[in-house]
């Protein structure tokens, strides 16, 4: 086996590997898992009122961000 | 909704209730029935925002009937509530609140909706798991009282709590641990994988540019492992070094540091083996346990804080006059405060006004409620239960029983961990040994005239080879399987060192109350004089909180299956004696003694025990007798213990003749009673200083000085006051034979621990041996590390059958 084709393959893999690593530790630090239950039964409770509430809070913010 | 013939379904909280009670209302040709007002009110309300989804959401799920009560919410607008609970940021207030009554997503969802459809809520998270919510608003717009009436008026309550005191920072370590812990994952599992190609390479023979290939994949890896998931051993090792002590830290910190430059060395110059994955293994293996202890100290604050909470904050003061709202704080000597039934005392006083019984258990342990009446002293921490009170404060916030032990806890705790310093000091001496050990095998070897280059990798393979094995995972492979296998059992250990302590302990002090026996009074006989609707005696006691009420309605709903309640008239709550109520034409009593002879009915009952007389009229028609039982398994429990040589020792804020009695159905000879929190933590100290080591095992405040002075300390489960910060062992399922487990446990991690060690030292002192003399080829050193390690981990697996032959 050449030695570029293993290190072309290291390379993909531990490239790819830190790409999900790296999405992980992303996740974990916006708090996508601080509440998994919630997370999880939150899609049963979708509906389009509450992206309309979920809109309303992210304006309401925004605006809260252009008014500095 | 499902009803039966006699029974319907509320249709908002989807209890069941008898007809009778039930309210009908007829919306739009379709009957709904409601168990109250409440429950109505809510139900409207939804219907008409517009929420009414949540009732799909919440499906067949029971929830909390609907308090009609109307608390005073002025307290929330109140400066000192405001200084101590919420934060201001850029004109936005922000604010930490637990949530009462969530049952379920749908109840987190219903409260978030309705709070963000509220102008000026910027925005509101509700974790569903500890029923915590972070609200941020604009306090131009609205007030938090405003805020807290949403949440009440769609069902639930909603109380503040400190966030920045506890959780904000055992949050962020631990998140932080989490990350660094994943990273050292990642990169041992990608490691091994690779080392695996280069142990078989070694065998198979392999290319000298395969291999520098497989080096530096290596050394990408190891290097996040080593810097980023091992940074706090080499922020250890540095404050170690600072305050010029050799600690475990610094132990790892030159081990893997040193193999790692070593290792890049090799890499570079292309002579030798790496020991690369050795370095992530090790860092990552130990990080794991140090991961394991954050996490449990987490478990402890989420509980803590729920408790904490409930400790007052503001308090009802009678000056010229005028009843007004203040912040414990502003309370001085002299204030007149007034008590409504179910509030806890926070300040010290004397009794002035009314009588009432009080709930001293969180302090003197006294399982039944005490009487008091004018000029009696009230204690801050007890609950009064069933009247208004006003008494004279004769003590600030900061000298009042309940904040005083909190003071000198939060002394102790900084004071605590001499045994670790010990164990540190121990592997310090080690390291120190290694060290210079390697420095010498250097400085030897060039005299002896060999190329400083070789002398210096023969001192590196003795550091190499002596470092991770020994100390590394001796002890933190066996501590990490048996505090997991501890988990199992329901006992958490906030530090795994304190598995060493608990192992080598020699007298246990046992609380009465809550720890030897349950707490609370249990029916024990039940006298039945005459035939009678047992329905209306369950409906009196219901009427009450009072422990020896609970007991019986507990008693009740055990024996008879399809008991139910009564509308009952008239019904009144008579201080520390008993009920009385009306039903239909007859007048129903129950109550004690004395009670019943005041009501001029003819007693002649004689019991040493608590009693509970039932009277319709003027007949006795059957009473109760009660008593604090032991906890299941306690006699076995104590047995055993002492089986394993270890004394025990009673020690109770109750009085002589309770303690005598209980402790002479366990089998405990030396026993303290009527003891204070700062006596019982004196006897403690007394035994120390006779060369014991101590665990105390309690429950209540009463106990969590006694607990923070002694060597292990084991706070029961469900009544997780203080205790809970001061103590090193949290026991959730609350049971006593828990105790005996505790103690196998850790005396089996000791002894595996010991034989780790025992077997890594030797192993250690014939390698090192060998190393020193220069004999190890790398690849060798390599085998027997991994053979080295795996007898150990092998040995330490051993703890996990421990609970599973017996």
């Amino acid at each position: 086996m050449d030695d570029n084709v293993v290190s072309a393959m290291l390379l993909v893999s531990l490239g790819l590997g830190s790409l999900g690593l790296g999405a992980f530790l992303w996740g974990l630090k916006t708090g996508q898992f601080d509440d998994a239950n919630k997370f999880l039964d939150g899609a049963l409770h979708d509906s389009e009122e509450d992206l309309n509430v979920a809109k309303k809070i992210k304006d309401r913010k925004d605006n809260l961000k252009k008014d500095k | 909704m499902q009803s039966s013939s006699k029974f319907s379904t509320c249709n908002h909280c989807n209890l069941e209730f008898s007809n009778e009670v039930m309210i009908y209302e007829t919306i739009s040709t379709k009957q709904f029935s409601f168990c109250c007002k409440g429950c109505q009110g809510v139900f409207h309300l939804l219907n008409n925002e517009g929420l009414d989804s949540f009732y799909d959401k919440v499906g067949s799920k029971k929830l909390h009937q609907v308090t009609n009560e109307k608390t005073d919410l002025t307290k929330f607008d109140l400066d000192g509530f405001s200084k101590k609970y919420i934060t201001n940021n850029d004109n936005l207030n922000e604010i930490s609140l637990i949530i009462e009554g969530i049952h379920c997503s749908a109840c987190v969802w219903l409260n978030e909706r309705i709070l963000h459809e509220s102008d000026g809520i910027i925005d509101a998270n509700i974790n569903y798991t500890n029923h915590k919510a972070k609200i941020t608003w604009d306090p131009a717009v609205l007030k938090l009282s405003d805020i807290i009436r949403k949440i009440q008026s769609v069902g639930y309550n909603a109380y503040a709590y400190d966030a920045t005191l506890q959780e904000e920072r055992t949050n962020k370590t631990r998140k932080e641990y989490y990350s660094r812990l994943i990273v050292g994952i990642f990169c041992t599992m990608n490691i091994m994988w690779i080392a695996v190609a280069q142990y078989a390479g070694f065998f198979t023979g392999i290319t000298q540019g395969i291999k520098d290939i497989l080096n530096y994949a290596e050394l990408v890896l190891a290097t996040p492992a080593l810097f980023y998931t091992g940074w706090p051993y080499f922020k250890g090792a540095f404050y170690g070094l600072k305050n010029k002590i050799v600690n475990m830290d610094f132990l790892i910190v030159a081990g893997t540091f040193s193999t790692y430059v070593y290792s890049i060395y090799v890499t570079i110059s292309q002579v030798g083996e790496v020991y690369f994955e050795s370095v992530t293994m090790v860092v990552t293996i130990i990080f794991a346990g140090k991961y394991l202890e954050v996490l449990s100290k987490k478990n402890a604050v989420d509980s803590l804080d729920s408790i904490s909470s409930s400790i007052p904050t503001e308090i009802t003061v009678i000056r010229d006059g005028k009843k007004i709202i203040i912040d414990t704080t502003e309370v001085v000597i002299g204030d007149l405060v007034e008590i409504k039934p179910g509030e806890k005392i926070a300040i010290d006083g004397i009794l002035l006004q009314g009588t009432g019984s009080f709930d001293e258990s969180s302090i003197s342990g006294e399982s039944l409620p005490v009487y008091k009446k004018a000029n009696d002293i009230i204690t801050s921490g007890t609950v009064c239960l069933d009247s208004v009170i006003t008494y004279k404060a004769n003590k600030d916030l900061s000298h009042s029983m309940l904040q005083s032990i909190t003071t000198l806890l939060e002394e102790s705790l900084t004071k605590k961990p001499k045994i670790e310093k010990i164990a540190n000091q121990i592997s310090g001496y080690f390291s120190l040994m290694v060290l210079s050990m390697a420095v010498l095998t250097c400085v030897g070897w060039y005299l002896l005239g060999i190329s400083f280059e070789d002398a210096f990798i023969i001192s590196i393979s003795v550091v190499v080879i002596a470092c991770p094995c020994a100390l590394g995972l001796a002890t933190p492979v066996a501590t990490l399987i048996g505090v997991t296998v501890g988990a199992k059992k329901g006992i958490l250990f906030k530090t795994s060192s304190h598995l060493e302590t608990m192992a080598k302990a020699t007298t246990i002090v046992l609380d009465k109350t809550g720890t030897i026996t349950k707490g609370s009074p249990d029916v024990i006989k039940f006298v039945r004089n005459e035939e009678f609707d047992l329905n209306i005696l369950y409906s009196l006691v219901k009427s009450s909180s009072h422990p020896i009420s609970k007991a019986i309605v507990g008693y009740i709903d055990n024996k008879y299956k399809n008991s139910h309640e009564y509308s009952l008239l008239n019904i009144k709550n008579i201080e520390a004696r008993g009920l009385s109520a009306q039903y239909k034409n007859d007048k129903i009593y129950g109550g004690n003694i004395e009670f019943i002879k005041e009501m001029n009915i003819k007693c002649e009952i004689n019991c040493s025990r608590s009693i509970f007389i039932f009277a319709i009229n003027d007949k006795i028609i059957c009473f109760f007798e009660l008593e604090d039982q032991l906890k299941q398994g306690a006699i076995e429990t104590i047995e055993n213990i002492k089986k394993l040589g270890i004394d025990v020792i009673m020690c109770t804020g109750d009085n002589e003749i309770v303690a005598n009695n209980i402790a002479k159905q366990v089998g405990i000879s030396k026993i303290y009673s009527s003891m204070l929190p700062k006596q019982k933590a004196n006897v403690v100290s007394e035994l120390q200083h006779n060369g014991e080591i101590v665990i105390t095992v309690g429950d209540g405040i009463n106990d969590a000085l006694a607990l923070s002075k002694s060597d292990i300390s084991i706070a029961m489960g469900n009544n997780t006051d203080l205790t809970v910060k001061v103590s090193d062992i949290i026991f959730i399922n609350n049971k006593i034979t828990t105790l005996y487990d505790a103690l196998l446990l850790s005396r089996k991690v000791f002894s595996t621990i010991k034989q780790n060690l025992l077997f890594s030292l030797f192993y250690n002192f014939v390698t090192i041996l060998f190393a020193v003399l220069g004999f190890v080829i790398p690849v060798v050193a390599a085998v027997s590390m991994s053979l080295s390690s795996l007898a150990v981990v092998g040995n330490s697996i051993r703890i996990k059958r421990i609970f599973k032959d017996g």
